[in-house]
């Protein structure tokens, strides 16, 4: 018997959080960004890029400035989604489409001439993953996975929210998921390290699935920072998935990652080795570099790569096919912003991946007016890109 | 419950804000400079921080027998406007009576518990971190427990997670040491 939770439940944490080993009247420990700041950096105004509370009016967006290859156009799809993450399509042809700090799920129709945007869930704990899967969207916020069936003839009175599985670390710093169906059928999500550099406990900084009905709880990737972005190869069916890195190690150190999991089971460094080859200043102590996997590709200090996205539509040039698009949020912890981009790899058999820039121009004068998060492909072939810092998606498409 | 998710901001209009702003001078003043004790001064918080609280009174992640109600009315446009309304007003220090003592120990609390690094020098707040300098003293120390009680619905975690280790001393003395900082800088 499903356990039946109202739509817009209001969230009460009532637990631990796995890091607050504090004595009173010692230093407490900083807010999780801070962490692992060297007492020289005391002052430095770095800090994260603080999300607006409000979308941004089309004529706020310069979507002009969005440069893409030749051939290739961008414009703006929808807008007024404040805080739109991750998108997944539903069997009838709507868009869902998550938030973070904005706590609503919701729901595009696409009329054709405009699209029409509804909220279908509000006041979540920073839902963060949405999947679809044969009439029902799940949910996945800090601590648990739930599920809306046939939601999507109940779009104007959603149904309730199942759990799925509710048993997850209720740490907030890096507690928010990214959600997906494996090629396997099982629900893929990361629990995120609860600091920025620590040892986690066991149970943290990894990639683990779940199946559909809440059972079969296992972990398939560990030593995994905080990874809100995966697919799987469209042919070998290999996972392969973007991590953020850890802050105030450097303005160009370490880089981001791109990696593949050919096997269940790998580990992927954190905290002991970022980026391959350098190992932390205090947890790589007696480590070896050689002990984890290495990265496919160094994605870049602090571009924060959020969104996959494997190339399977038809309107892109044929050399598109299963090439990867990867959305950077970008960065806050160095001096000259960068990331903001969406980049794009291709496999090459035998030789390294190549690694370029897809669409830019989300940073102008060196500041941010947008984010790209997360793709999507559209049934035609073209690309959505959401942006959680303007509330608004825009499609790319090919014309030869 | 579905709603449509608004129409998209257009640029905040200060003297709309001042209009729309009528029901709450009630409680928060004429500008936003409160004198009830347990309600707070909302002048010259920073918008973004004015804004995200009316998003959760609006979303119910945020509850109060006032505030609930008045939110679930407002547009996002509204929520706009008084935001940058609230934001343009010059906040005045709030009337308390402080013990030495407890302010002296409240200042080492916020030298322990890194309050700047967030709420900025002087604890004047910017962006979605709201000015706790010259703050009323009985909604500070409501507001600590929520966060310590993980009812306050903070927009990340942040608060929640830095106000697990405070004892109900530990948030009196605070209170009591940023209900004596000035408001402005």
């Amino acid at each position: 018997m499903p356990r039946i939770i109202p739509t817009a439940v209001v969230v009460v944490l009532t637990s631990v959080f796995a890091l607050v080993p504090y004595v009173q009247g010692q230093q407490a420990p900083p807010p999780t960004w801070k962490q692992g700041q060297p007492a020289s950096m005391a002052d430095s105004p770095l800090a994260p890029v603080a999300q607006p509370p409000a979308p941004k009016a089309p004529g706020e967006m310069p979507v002009d400035k969005i440069k893409v290859p030749a051939g290739f156009k961008v414009s703006l799809w929808a807008h007024g989604i404040n805080n739109a993450r991750v998108m997944t399509w539903g069997d009838k042809g709507t868009l869902f489409v998550s938030s973070r700090v904005a706590g609503n799920v919701y729901a595009i129709q696409d009329t054709g001439a405009t699209r029409e945007v509804k909220v279908i869930a509000k006041g979540l704990n920073l839902p963060n993953g949405v999947a679809f899967k044969n009439g029902t969207l799940y949910i996945a916020e800090v601590s648990r996975i739930t599920k809306m069936v046939g939601i999507e003839d109940k779009l104007d009175s959603p149904p309730a929210m199942e759990v799925v599985y509710d048993i997850l670390p209720r740490d907030l710093p890096h507690g928010w998921k990214y959600l997906a169906f494996g090629p396997d059928g099982k629900l893929y999500f990361n629990i995120g390290a609860p600091c920025n550099i620590c040892i986690p406990p066991d149970t943290h900084a990894n990639i683990s699935r779940v199946n559909p009905d809440g059972t079969g709880f296992e972990y398939v990737a560990h030593g995994v920072r905080n990874s809100v972005g995966f697919d799987w190869h469209p042919e070998t069916k290999d996972l392969y998935f973007t991590t953020h890195g850890r802050d105030w190690l450097g303005e160009d150190v370490p880089s981001d990652r791109f990696d593949v999991a050919q096997k269940k089971g790998l580990h992927f460094g954190f905290p002991y080795c970022h980026q391959g080859d350098i190992l932390d200043p205090e947890f790589g102590k007696g480590r070896s570099c050689g002990e984890f996997a290495p990265p496919l590709i160094k994605t870049g200090p602090h571009v924060a790569g959020n969104g996959v996205q494997f190339y399977t539509g038809s309107m892109f040039p044929p050399e598109y096919k299963n090439r990867i698009f990867l959305a950077q949020r970008g960065s806050w912890n160095r001096t000259e912003k960068t990331g903001y981009k969406v980049m794009m790899v291709t496999l090459r058999a035998g030789d390294v991946p190549k690694y370029e820039v897809f669409a830019e121009g989300w940073l102008q004068g060196g500041q941010p007016w947008g984010r790209p998060v997360y793709t999507q492909l559209m049934k035609d072939g073209s690309l959505l890109i959401a942006d959680d810092y303007a509330g608004a998606i825009y499609r790319v498409t090919y014309q030869r | 419950m579905a709603a449509t998710a608004g129409t998209p901001t257009l640029a905040a209009d200060l003297e709309a804000g001042r209009r729309k702003a009528e029901p709450c001078k009630s409680c928060h003043g004429p500008d936003g400079n409160a004198t009830l004790p347990g309600t707070p001064s909302i002048a010259g918080q920073p918008t973004f921080f004015t804004h995200w609280q009316l998003i959760k009174y609006r979303d119910g992640r945020r509850k109060d027998p006032q505030m609930s109600p008045f939110a679930a009315s407002l547009s996002d446009a509204d929520m706009a406007d008084l935001a940058a309304y609230y934001a343009a007003q010059r906040p005045l220090p709030r009337p308390a009576t402080t013990g030495p003592v407890k302010v002296a120990a409240g200042r080492e609390l916020a030298r322990q518990h890194l309050c700047v690094s967030c709420h900025r020098p002087g604890l004047t707040g910017h962006e979605q971190v709201p000015r706790l300098a010259g703050q009323d003293l009985t909604y500070l120390v409501k507001m600590l427990r929520a966060f310590k009680a993980q009812t306050a619905g903070d927009l990340d975690g942040t608060m929640t997670t830095a106000a697990q280790p405070l004892s109900e001393e530990d948030i009196e003395n605070l209170a009591h040491f940023m209900a004596t900082l000035p408001p402005s800088p």
